[in-house]
């Protein structure tokens, strides 16, 4: 691929600051793609380089990707992964860890948001991050045996460890005087199961310790070791329930970028189209649930009948309201069929206007403000720390988007608006996302105008290179959305790393509760729109058939009445 | 004797009645309009109806022993109905007398006591924290309460709530009496634990407060408890604050004041679904204001206004 002269100075200058650094433990460095820096090191240089790349090129960590590559290298791989958005480059840093040391310096002091990353791959492949602040489990169910290491290649896919009996999470101790307040694992205004801790002192939280992954089920194991390159973009899409096609879209373009495959431009149009809707669908159903969580249940119900026509336009064009199973290696499967145009644009106008009196309505009603402002505060040095993205880093004065700093579909001819605040609080994370909300509507109609004619896949000859990894992003209503492939030899990726926009954005839970009132903290939660089982890519998957059985709406009830007569087991 | 005697009973008899099979109807009135303010159909207006012989169809479970706990829930119907006996509904209290006021005050916040209690004794953190929000709710609606009835007391130079509103009804609407019903509307919200002030339930924050171990009949009670002292809180509204027409004739009387009710009943759902909930402490705040604004009514009450 070619390099310009533009792309040649900024490369020169990440090399630079690295070589400056590393006292001689850069390996290698590489610029496979245009976007990206391939650099790679010897552990003992790890702290030093990514201090350097933080300090002095404001380098943004964005996640940690454990690899078994023994039976290729006989090491272990980590890669830590940065943006440097201004430039729009990513940098990867790979460094080897020996089977017989399996360790690697912990870069939490550097870069506080690498903490979970780095505890998942202690628990994936078994590489223990030296100095890690606290080393808990975080992925692994609390009753899986020590030592078995599922992302290891030579770990079944299908494998089941023992029952166990009596296993408890390892839960902090509330610091004394402090009392604990639990929250979940089921809880009203969280969808999804998650275990928080909260330590109260009356009505005053004064930190909180949280048990999460109740959802995990090896998503990304399957991907490296069942299912095939095309197979993949269904199971990525069937990773969130709202969106889904922002993360098929990021493992395909993935996965393009590492085969070199140039998506037709109409492609890449009707995916800005459908990724853009969604952002329309979700940030209306965020609203939805904020105004829920406040007791605001006419929000709640006045958003979601907005929301609904979008969802039945969804279905128009794909014959889902969700999962919608049009993206493939190298474009779409489905094409955009003409005749929605009018619908759309027609749709479009509608939830626009309502849209802005929904947002008057919220702008003027003062027991929102009293509720919202200053309310999770995430200061703006907070949110670097932790490397937050999506609506609540720029609620916090840091503006960051995919759609800008790493363009992908159309975001390159039709530039998104980015909206930022500087309060960093409940409320201006609202404005952040109804500002977005409406920009969506304008860049929908302005990729319907100029929706291109032609083809809507690429024909693909070759098979995928292997040995080439990829990195792609795309900004999902929640933040960035972040795939990594590194490509296999047998049609399907050596290892899929998927990392959703709430898996850093949770991590700044603790500090946006703290010295919050107990009332204030389902808001703040909330305030974040998250994702738990985006964040645990979670899936079930009938292997022993593996095949598609369609049931009537009168079989689903006998199958449910014959579950609840059996004694609710399924 | 004998004829006052069994004359006051069945006015009590009636006023309980009225009060018990009233307010579900009442209760499915407003959740009808909340679904229309919602763009919902919603349930049928008598639903209420059916959530409770649902619930006091189903297993008695109790999260803790104790005779005190397993009588709490009817206990604080009970204290609702009692209240229901001191209010006047159409024509006198029935079990009115001279100082009636003061116990009306009381007994209004038995309910809320009650189900702190109840709260307390499930030794659930969210019911704790529910129970002393409830406490919290209890000490600042209270004085906004005794305030406004105080200013009945002033005008009309008596305890008896029949004498207050005979005093309303002979020299008509005045300016002290407006304001100290207006306060009184504004505590209603608070007392019938409706938004922005259901902070004691708060089921988004602490999954119902008290009531989050209470299932089954218990739960039935409760909420019962809850929809008749809505109901007969707003029928004190009406019938000390606001009691004209007056014709005299106990039936007419009765249909005015209950279609005065359902219009006041419609302004506390109104309030409910145009708001978010407010945070105990912002709630404090507020009804800290609303206490001070009512010492206006007593201040318009000294000088005769």
């Amino acid at each position: 691929m070619s390099v310009s002269a533009t792309d040649e100075a900024r490369v020169m200058r990440v090399e630079e600051v690295v070589t400056q650094r590393c006292n001689g433990a850069l390996l290698s460095a590489a610029v496979p793609y245009a976007d990206t820096i391939h650099l790679t090191i010897e552990k003992r240089a790890l702290l030093k380089i990514v201090e350097g790349l933080v300090n002095e090129l404001q380098a943004r960590f964005m996640i940690s990707v454990g690899i078994d590559k023994r039976p290729l290298t006989g090491d272990f791989a980590v890669v830590q992964l940065f943006s440097l958005d201004r430039e729009h480059l990513y940098v990867l840093l790979e460094s080897s860890v020996s089977e017989k040391d399996p360790t690697i310096d912990s870069i939490t002091a550097v870069v506080t948001g690498a903490s979970w990353s780095e505890r998942e791959f202690r628990d994936a492949i078994g590489v223990h991050p030296e100095g890690h602040p606290d080393p808990r489990r975080l992925l692994l169910a609390d009753d899986w045996p020590e030592g078995l290491y599922p992302l290891r290649r030579d770990f079944p896919y299908n494998y089941r460890p023992p029952r166990a009996e009596n296993v408890q999470p390892s839960m902090r101790e509330p610091p004394s005087g402090a009392t604990v307040l639990p929250m979940g694992p089921f809880f009203p205004v969280l969808e999804e199961p998650a275990y928080w801790r909260l330590f109260v002192d009356g009505e005053t939280i004064l930190g909180c310790d949280s048990r999460l992954f109740f959802n995990h089920r090896g998503i990304e194991k399957l991907g490296d070791s069942v299912l095939t390159y095309n197979e993949i973009p269904f199971l990525a899409e069937r990773i969130c329930g709202i969106c889904g096609f922002i993360h098929s879209t990021c493992y395909c373009q993935a996965v393009e970028k590492a085969a070199a495959i140039e998506v037709p431009r109409r492609a890449r149009y009707i995916r800005t189209i459908m990724l853009e809707l969604e952002r329309i669908h979700s940030h209306l159903l965020w609203l939805g649930i904020a105004g829920h969580i406040l007791g605001f249940d006419t929000m709640l119900m006045q958003t979601w009948r907005i929301r609904e026509p979008v969802m039945w336009l969804c279905e128009q064009i794909s014959g889902n309201r969700k999962t919608y199973g049009m993206n493939t290696i190298g474009g779409l499967r489905r094409d955009f069929p003409d005749d929605i145009k009018p619908k759309l644009l027609e749709a479009l106008a509608e939830i626009e206007k309502q849209v802005t009196a929904v947002r008057d309505a919220v702008v003027g009603d003062t027991t929102l403000h009293v509720r919202t402002k200053g309310v999770g505060q995430l200061t703006s040095e907070w949110a670097k720390k932790i490397c937050v993205v999506g609506p609540p880093a720029r609620a916090s004065g840091v503006a960051i988007d995919a759609r800008i700093d790493h363009p992908y579909a159309a975001y390159d001819e039709i530039p998104p608006h980015i909206a930022t605040q500087e309060e960093g609080d409940t409320w201006a994370r609202v404005l952040v996302r109804i500002t977005e909300l409406l920009d969506s509507v304008r860049i929908v109609r302005e990729a319907l105008t100029a929706l291109p004619e032609g083809p809507i896949c690429a024909e693909i000859h070759e098979s995928i290179p292997p040995d080439r990894v990829a990195v792609s992003v795309v900004e999902a209503p929640r933040g960035e959305a972040l795939h990594f492939v590194e490509t296999g030899g047998d049609n399907r990726p050596y290892r899929w790393r998927v990392r959703a926009p709430t898996y850093p954005n949770l991590q700044a839970v603790p500090v946006m509760v703290a010295n919050v009132n107990i009332a204030d903290v389902p808001i703040t939660l909330g305030s974040l729109d998250p994702c738990f089982s985006c964040t645990e890519r979670m899936e079930t998957l009938d292997r022993r058939t593996g095949q598609v059985r369609v049931y009537s709406p009168a079989e689903l009830l006998d199958l449910s009445r014959m579950t609840i007569r059996r004694g609710g087991t399924r | 004797m004998t004829t006052w005697i069994i004359k006051s009973l069945l006015l009590c008899l009636l006023n309980v009645t009225i009060a018990l099979f009233l307010s579900p109807l009442c209760e499915g009135l407003m959740r009808k309009l909340r679904a229309a303010l919602h763009s919902r159909i919603g349930p049928p207006i008598t639903q209420p109806y059916w959530d409770l012989l649902k619930l006091l169809g189903k297993e008695d479970l109790r999260g803790t022993a104790g005779i005190g706990y397993e009588c709490l829930p009817a206990l604080t119907l009970s204290s609702t109905l009692v209240l229901a006996t001191l209010i006047p509904m159409g024509t006198v209290p029935p079990l009115g007398f001279a100082g009636d006021m003061i116990v009306v005050i009381y007994v209004a916040a038995m309910s809320a006591v009650l189900i702190m209690l109840s709260g307390f004794a499930s030794a659930s953190p969210y019911a704790f924290i529910g129970s002393s929000r409830e406490m919290m709710m209890l000490l600042s609606v209270e004085p906004v309460l005794a305030i406004a009835l105080c200013v009945g007391e002033f005008k009309a130079k008596t305890l008896a709530l029949s004498g207050i509103q005979n005093w309303q009804m002979r020299n008509g609407p005045s300016i002290s009496m407006a304001i100290a019903g207006l306060a009184f509307f504004l505590a209603l919200q608070a007392m019938a634990g409706k938004l922005p002030f259901d902070i004691a339930e708060a089921d988004q924050e602490i999954m119902g407060g008290p009531f989050v171990e209470q299932s089954g009949p218990r739960l039935a009670l409760f909420r019962w408890a809850i929809w008749v002292k809505q109901l007969v809180l707003v029928f004190l509204l009406v019938e000390v604050f606001f009691p004209w027409p007056h014709f005299g004739n106990y039936v007419v009387d009765l249909t005015a004041m209950l279609m005065k009710a359902v219009i006041v009943l419609v302004l506390v759902a109104l309030v409910d679904v145009v708001n978010p909930r407010l945070r105990i402490d912002q709630a404090l705040g507020y009804y800290v204001r609303v206490a001070f604004s009512s010492l206006a009514a007593l201040a318009f009450a000294v000088i005769g206004k």
